[in-house]
């Protein structure tokens, strides 16, 4: 770590532990610097980024033998292949003569090869060579098989996705996402597909934009019609459970005490504000399911239960996959799972919200957000391919519903807000925001790795 | 499937629905010139569509426009179609383009050495 305490300790901030400039002293402040400052940014990149397990691409962006989608990450591109087998190779994209990338964004293989623009040197879809123009023209020991074949990253799948490490050392991906794990897959997160997945480019650090997706605590100022018409001093605080967990993980849900509806119309048009605001955790489709029931429940009836045997229902009629106990998950009925470092699920019922938050333009100012609506189609539906639908502004009201718009909006002025004189660092509720010190915590410990 | 011939080695090839031409080819071991692969970039798998023109489905605006953009004017002909686009609703094209080889036979080019 010694270049990081000559480069950064002396420029940019004491350094604490393992030479981590602007450290966390501990899990209730987090010093300004860690969201704008460079060389804290850089360190991101070389012991963060580098050496993480990150989510690549969804399988649905790449359903058949041949397709392939780029990932970037802080200024390195990979592609994803999909191989005849149905297995995922990640391939360092440079072409292995003069470096240039071989593919850009989406697409397919055609006829399997993946070539070169600049003087045409071919690769099968596994990364082997299977061309070079002119080879009589180069002496063998550029053209050993061993050098020319594309270089591999460690990939894994798992719930839906591709995820990718570029550290060749790098412990299993399974490892990596305990306890996160467990929780998703109780709730079928292998079933889910992307209905929609749109983007928008903010101008905030990446761990700020997703800070803002960790905790309900922000609910009744921030998006005031989820409020049930409470002012702010009357909107109970406590009703969620937060959870930080090893690894930098941590996840929020309802309290499970009580009876969780009131009625069938707190179901209705709870699900409603969301169905509006989101188009993501509740969809149409649930809210179609809960009017067909609605005039069956008796007073005294536990509407959450009902609710959910009558989607089970519907599931089972239109071969929607429902896999034994989904309803018991404790995610069932919505909640939120955060995988370090920069992946969010929402679940409700067989749908899920999605965000992806990476840094954008090699700036530590500003991010890329990315929003997924995801949902269980039944087993015999034949889905496009996924394809983003496009960045669009954050105030653009006709692809963000109101909730994101009311997110992103307060995102923006966190980070302005940042800079302001007298301001050092973000002071965070132990109860409500015990998992933005989670994540920081996580993060200096794999800054300070060697 | 439908079944395209190809002249004037007179082949037939079976083309996979929602599969192009030059995509089916290479899939089955043919040699169908390129130097793009697929990219809609290089032009060289151009065929011409020489009857049973119904039969295909027609070029969309992004062949058009890499076919007016990249092709010399010289050899572009009304019927001129990019194999890598070209996809068939039914039986009965005739496709001529020269330069199309046949799969490896197993017997007389055992290390499948046909380019
Ligand atoms: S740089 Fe790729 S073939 Fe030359
Ligand atoms: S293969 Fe290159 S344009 Fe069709
Ligand atoms: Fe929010």
């Amino acid at each position: 770590m010694t270049a990081i305490d000559d480069d950064l300790g002396a420029a940019t901030g004491v350094p604490g532990r393992g030479g981590v400039p602007f450290p966390m002293r501990d899990r209730l402040h987090v010093p300004r610097e860690r969201y704008f400052d460079r060389g804290f940014y850089e360190l991101e990149k070389r012991s963060l980024w580098s050496r993480t397990w990150q989510m690549a691409c969804r399988l649905e962006e790449i359903p058949q033998p041949h397709d392939f989608v780029e990932y970037e990450i802080c200024g390195r591109s990979l592609l994803l292949v999909r191989q005849p087998d149905r297995s995922v190779k990640a391939l360092h994209n440079a072409c292995r003569h003069r470096a240039t990338q071989l593919e850009k964004g989406a697409g397919r293989l055609a006829g399997g090869q993946i070539v070169c623009p600049f003087h045409g040197w071919r690769w099968n879809a596994d990364g082997t060579n299977s061309f070079v123009y002119g080879a009589s023209g180069f002496a063998p020991e550029c053209l050993r098989p061993d050098d020319l074949r594309l270089r591999e990253c460690r990939a894994e799948v798992w719930g839906g996705c591709v995820w990718i490490n570029l550290d060749p050392d790098a412990s299993p991906l399974r490892e990596a996402l305990h306890p996160v794990a467990d929780l998703l897959e109780s709730i079928a997160v292998g079933n889910w597909q992307v209905r929609w997945w749109k983007e928008v480019v903010l101008h905030a650090n990446w761990k700020l934009a997703q800070e803002a997706f960790m905790e309900g605590y922000h609910v009744p100022q921030t998006h005031p019609q989820l409020a049930g018409g409470l002012s702010v001093e009357d909107f109970p605080v406590d009703q969620n459970r937060y959870d930080a967990f090893d690894n930098g993980h941590s996840s929020f849900g309802r309290k499970l005490a009580g009876e969780r509806y009131t009625s069938i119309e707190t179901l209705i048009l709870g699900g409603q504000l969301l169905s509006d605001g989101q188009d993501a955790m509740t969809l149409e489709r649930d809210l179609t399911v809960f009017e067909g029931f609605r005039n069956k429940i008796q007073p005294g009836d536990d509407v959450g239960a009902a609710a959910a045997e009558a989607l089970r229902d519907h599931a089972k009629g239109a071969g929607i996959p429902w896999p034994e106990g989904l309803e018991d998950s404790p995610l069932f009925f919505g909640g939120e799972v955060f995988v370090f470092p920069n992946l969010f699920f929402l679940p409700q019922y067989n749908n899920c919200l999605s965000y992806r938050i990476r840094p954008h333009q090699d700036d530590p100012e500003w991010c890329r957000f990315e929003v997924w609506s995801l949902t269980t189609y039944p087993a015999t539906e034949l889905r496009p391919r996924a394809e983003q639908l496009g960045r669009f502004a954050k105030d653009d009201s006709e692809h963000w519903g109101l909730i994101p718009m009311q997110d992103f909006s307060n995102i923006e002025r966190q980070q302005a807000g940042l800079h302001t004189v007298g301001f050092e660092e973000t002071r965070l509720a132990t109860e409500w925001e015990n998992a933005i010190g989670n994540m920081h915590v996580e993060l200096d410990r794999r800054l300070a790795r060697d | 499937m439908t079944e395209v011939v190809i002249q004037p080695a007179g082949f037939t090839i079976d083309v996979d629905p929602g599969e192009t031409l030059a995509e089916s080819a290479w899939r089955q071991g043919y040699r169908w010139p390129t130097t793009c692969w697929g990219q809609a970039e290089c032009m060289v798998c151009a065929a011409l569509v020489v009857a049973g023109e119904t039969a295909t489905v027609p070029a969309d605006a992004a062949e058009e426009e890499a076919m007016r953009l990249r092709m010399p004017r010289h050899l572009r002909r009304p019927e001129s179609r990019l194999a890598c686009r070209l996809m068939f609703s039914d039986d009965g094209a005739v496709v001529e383009k020269k330069g199309v080889r046949p799969p490896p036979d197993p017997q007389t080019d055992p290390e499948g050495a046909n380019t």
